[in-house]
């Protein structure tokens, strides 16, 4: 399951869960059309090993400034609270899989 | 109704002649040049031993195409469109082609530029997607590099977010439609090479080899005009996360009437396996526009 969230439940997703990652995208965005199904995917191998969200950054454009984000498809990665180096542009679902089973 | 093969390298002439044959107006469109094949030499194709020219062999097949009845759209796709059961091809002069079937033959393409600091400043102010990133710039400066009519759509895009655009093409292949099109929306043009994309935590300049300089906040890099992959989205063919598309032994994708063959699909990356994809696509194409469920 893929969590949708905006700037009021934003903080409080990564701080109620371990590892997560959250899927920043928009509804013009091709790559992230192709990117969002290998999250959902992605969201049912990995249950009880991360959270997964997704943030339209349309809509919450705070937090696109607030991360920097330039470019999207953009997957924000924390784990317990901290941020890790974001992965940025379409990606194979076993690169990111690696990456979050290496944080 | 006709088929529409996108792309003109080994796979769609192949399609494209398999298509012809059977009387049905069949339309290829794809500069050649474009084609990996185009540049190579061939030496491990059946049938042609030695080093020949894979341009010599694109060029002859393309004929023989032609020959067989299929017509020839030597441009760049720049949109797709699908209504009902019926496919809308749109070319950068402004060309619209219908058809009942469409067979997805234009490859892989290049997206990098390979210049210092492109891959460091990725996500950073570089973007390869000026329709996925555009809000982001708003108010800033932009350039926009890339020779083909893409380039001149993304820089005519993104002069209605950046306060200032600069389209780099040392040797413009765009239409003149759209040069236009990014000349009159504001654009600058400014025909130089793109040396190195420079920064310290985002992008701040750009070098040329000329060694001048420009600052802008954003690099978007549109190489070579759009690839198979993006255009099959316009028609509701989802790509995987590679580009590639996944199709059955018939060639069919999972759109009804669009079918794939060639690089698009998959490695290996060879001119048999084109040629052999090709010909399935085309032989299925044409029984699908032809109501015939009995073709392999």
């Amino acid at each position: 399951m893929v969590t949708e969230l905006n700037e009021s439940t934003f903080e409080a997703f990564i701080k109620n869960n371990g590892t997560v990652l959250i899927d920043c995208w928009a509804p013009w965005c091709r790559p992230c059309r192709m990117l969002a199904p290998i999250i959902e995917e992605l969201s049912e191998e990995m249950k009880g090993k991360a959270a997964f969200g997704k943030l339209n950054t349309d809509e919450n454009q705070g937090i696109a400034m607030r991360f920097g984000i330039n470019a999207i498809p953009t997957l924000l990665v924390f784990k317990d609270g901290v941020m890790y180096e974001p992965l940025i542009g379409l990606m194979p679902k076993e690169d990111i899989k690696r990456y979050l089973l290496g944080l | 109704m006709s088929i529409i093969v996108i792309g003109t390298g080994p796979a769609g002439i192949q399609a494209a002649i398999h298509a012809a044959r059977g009387k049905t107006a069949v339309t290829m469109i794809g500069k050649r040049t474009n084609s990996a094949m185009y540049g190579a030499h061939v030496e491990n194709y059946f049938g042609i031993p030695g080093r020949t020219e894979g341009s010599e062999i694109l060029n002859t097949g393309i004929e023989q195409a032609v020959s067989f009845g299929s017509k020839h759209i030597e441009e760049n796709v720049i949109a797709m469109e699908r209504s009902g059961d019926v496919f809308i091809v749109r070319t950068e002069s402004g060309n619209e082609i219908e058809g009942k079937a469409v067979i997805l033959a234009s490859g892989i393409s290049r997206t990098k530029l390979n210049v210092p600091g492109e891959k460091e400043f990725f996500g950073k102010g570089v973007s390869y997607c000026a329709s996925c990133d555009c809000n982001f710039y708003k108010g800033k400066r932009v350039a926009v590099v890339g020779d083909e009519s893409e380039a001149a759509a993304s820089a005519e895009l993104m002069t209605r977010y950046a306060s200032a655009v600069f389209w780099i093409t040392k040797d413009t292949k765009a239409s003149d439609v759209m040069i236009k099109k990014a000349a009159d929306a504001g654009a600058e043009i400014i025909s130089e090479n793109l040396a190195e994309i420079m920064g310290k935590e985002k992008v701040t300049r750009i070098k040329f080899t000329d060694t001048s300089m420009l600052n802008v906040d954003g690099v978007f890099i549109e190489l070579g005009g759009r690839s198979s992959s993006d255009l099959a989205m316009d028609i509701d063919v989802m790509p995987n996360a590679d580009g590639t598309i996944n199709v059955n032994e018939k060639c069919e994708t999972s759109v009804s009437g669009v079918f794939a063959c060639g690089d698009i699909t998959g490695k290996p990356w060879q001119i048999a396996k084109a040629v052999g994809q090709g010909a399935v696509a085309g032989m299925n194409a044409l029984a699908y526009v032809k109501g015939d469920k009995n073709v392999g």
